[in-house]
């Protein structure tokens, strides 16, 4: 038994020195926190190559504070209680900075952990608004809010589709209930919520709520989610015989929501989301470098690789990896990225609404309409 | 709007109750619940997915659409069999006689290695079928029905009534005594191994085909979809009464109906909660199953 605790003891005295030593190391680390497997893998790769791309672009320039970059990778599986152990394990791997996670689900209750280590945190693509309405002086997000995308959705299907009867759907996730309600809010008075429900985040038959909903003979359908549950329901409403276009957001404007949907279903599909980078002319050069080395770019590369340089500047300002030094520098700061001009707001919002609304043609997405 | 909604039932059902029937046929011989068997369900979706898609890629699917989907039939359920087969041989014969709750303990070492074997081999994204039906409509009384829907009722129906007419001929009999007896069978003439073994096989089999219908109806597969849809055919099976091949058909269909119906007149976010909740009022009533009969223990 003593021979036991001796062998303990010694164990974590080993234990306290390597990571004495790690500390040491003159390197930098950065985070990049997402679902990395499981269904929705892809969009975790998309974070993780836009960050790469970065990440090289600096260290080939010298690093930053005159220390390398290290990227750390984090895999959440998109459940929030893998977004917490995970969250914890990048705190104690030294990270100076998150860029994630990707599920709002995940981002806020991770933003807990890390704010109570003091390391900024930037999303690149967690929408919800209650993620930077808690006060956290070190949340960030590079991408819009779901309550500016809702507003942008209920004012396309009011100006632009003219919709009287609208019949509203949701995961009943974090994002896409909170979605569905905003656009709901934004509706207002004059269009009429002819059906409003949930539906189960990994089902696959959903013909008896759309039967239901085809009786009410909606204008418009709106739906807050995912992509596959996207897919399905705009397939399975074709085969029903809806008719009516269907609107959803961020979460859906991936190349599987063609594939499941099939390119018939999904044609004139609407969906919010940021402008085409292809028009952006200070996106060019990043582009053509992920096009080179990864391929084609997911809807949030962009963001992940402007996200990680919004983060090193700031370091790099600051002088420090201090995590509320950094932070206040990133209240401070403006920042000229890929996407543009950007600054964030006292909350850590970006202050310009980034919506605009795309449509599905032939089984591609293009840009439709500006706000 | 009903009948619309019977019909979605019915196919979501139809589904069930073929899964069902492999639950309820181990029961009835070895009254084990193989709690593998949705994993085979699911190796039978992508099974599906790769000959079809084999087969695209060889010209077949464009040049004789029916032939090829009939080969993947026959090739999926030949390759579920042989897995339904090995099965029984590697987790659950060694286990025969050992208490009933180690081989129900191997079963579920079956599921999750099964899982993990597809999820590592074929990845964990979606995977999605290769094949679009279009969207052609059988249209009636303003009710709206795929093809597919037709054939997968039609199917079901067809597999349910071959099973029905197979409890007649020699070996259906034979599986019957079986479940009766072992000992009793054993002593006159059956092969008991061998009976256990077509069990597994038939079961497998049907698995797979309601793979490959689901796999082709919504469109897209991964490697959990064995979990949830083995535990609804579960439900299914214990709601008719397990051991019961009627009952399994029988609680196959009404599952699907109250799903259906349940989510289209109550609330589409509780969708799964109305199965399980009928499942509670009838075992409350019946604790053996609608069709179930309530066995003496034997002494």
């Amino acid at each position: 038994m003593r021979r036991l605790t001796v062998l303990l003891m010694a164990t974590f005295c080993a234990a306290v020195l390597a990571s004495g030593c790690t500390k040491k190391e003159n390197v930098i680390k950065v985070a990049v926190v997402a679902q990395m497997t499981g269904a929705e893998a892809k969009m975790g790769n998309d974070f993780k190559n836009g960050v790469s791309i970065a990440v090289d672009e600096w260290n080939s320039k010298g690093g930053v504070l005159g220390k390398k970059i290290e990227v750390l990778t984090g895999d959440d599986q998109a459940d929030p209680k893998q977004a917490v152990s995970v969250a914890n394990k990048m705190v104690n791997e030294g990270a100076a900075g998150i860029i994630g996670h990707f599920n709002s689900s995940c981002s806020i209750p991770a933003s807990d952990v890390y704010t109570r280590a003091n390391i900024p945190m930037i999303t690149p693509a967690s929408t919800n608004p209650l993620l930077t309405e808690r006060g956290y002086k070190g949340v960030f997000r590079v991408c819009g809010t779901d309550d500016q995308q809702g507003k942008v959705a209920a004012d396309f299907a009011k100006s632009k589709l003219n919709v009287k009867k609208v019949a509203i759907l949701h995961d009943k996730t974090t994002y896409g209930q909170g979605f569905a309600d905003l656009f709901k809010k934004h509706l207002g008075a004059a269009v009429e919520v002819v059906y409003y429900g949930g539906i189960t985040k990994g089902d696959k038959d959903f013909k008896p709520v759309l039967t239901s909903i085809k009786e009410k003979k909606p204008d418009l359908i709106f739906f807050g989610g995912i992509y596959p549950e996207t897919g399905l329901l705009v397939k399975q409403a074709r085969e029903v015989n809806i008719t009516a276009p269907f609107l959803s957001g961020d979460g859906s404007i991936d190349p599987k929501f063609v594939e499941i949907a099939g390119d018939k279903a999904a044609e004139g599909t609407y969906l919010t989301f940021s402008p085409d980078p292809d028009n952006i002319p200070a996106a060019k050069d990043f582009i053509g470098k992920y096009r080179s080395k990864f391929g084609e770019l997911g809807p949030y590369s962009i963001y992940a690789y402007d996200a990680v340089n919004i983060l090193l500047a700031a370091i790099k300002e600051a002088g420090t990896t201090d995590g509320k030094t950094v932070a206040e520098k990133l209240h401070s700061m403006e920042f000229s990225g890929a996407l543009g001009k950007m600054r964030f707001t006292e909350k850590g919002d970006v202050s310009q609404s980034p919506y605009v609304v795309w449509v599905t043609r032939n089984g591609k997405f293009e840009e439709y309409w500006k706000p | 709007m009903l009948l619309q909604q019977l019909i979605n039932g019915l196919t979501l059902g139809s589904v069930y109750a073929i899964i069902a029937l492999g639950y309820t046929m181990v029961y009835g011989i070895l009254e084990l619940i193989n709690f593998a068997h949705g994993e085979i369900y699911m190796l039978g979706a992508y099974l599906g997915i790769i000959f079809l898609g084999i087969f695209t890629a060889m010209g077949l699917t464009a040049a004789n659409f029916p032939l090829a989907l009939i080969l993947t039939v026959l090739i999926t359920v030949f390759f579920c069999s042989a897995y339904g087969f090995t099965m029984e041989k590697v987790a659950y014969k060694p286990l025969r006689n050992a208490p009933r709750l180690s081989p129900l303990i191997s079963a579920i070492g079956v599921s999750i290695f099964l899982q993990n074997y597809v999820m590592l081999t074929q990845g964990a994204t979606d995977k999605v079928f290769p094949y679009r039906y279009g969207e052609a409509h059988v249209h009636f009384l303003n009710v709206e029905m795929t093809y597919l829907q037709v054939m997968i009722i039609a199917t079901s129906a067809l597999l349910m009534l071959a099973l029905h007419l197979f409890r007649k001929t020699r070996m259906g009999k034979a599986m019957r005594a079986t479940a009766q007896d072992k000992t009793m069978a054993a002593l006159v003439g059956i092969n008991v191994d061998g009976i256990i073994s077509l069990t597994f096989v038939i079961g497998a089999g049907l698995a797979a085909v309601a793979g490959i219908m689901v796999a082709s109806y919504y469109g897209i597969v991964n490697y959990f979809i064995g979990y949830v849809a083995g535990i609804k055919a579960f439900t299914a099976a214990v709601l008719g009464g397990i051991g019961s091949i009627p009952g399994a058909m029988l609680g196959g269909i009404l599952l699907g109906l109250i799903e259906s119906l349940g989510a289209a007149y109550i609330s589409s976010e509780y969708k799964d909660v109305y199965a399980f909740v009928m499942l509670l009022i009838i075992l409350l009533i019946r604790p053996s199953g609608i069709l179930g009969r309530h066995t003496e223990e034997k002494v």
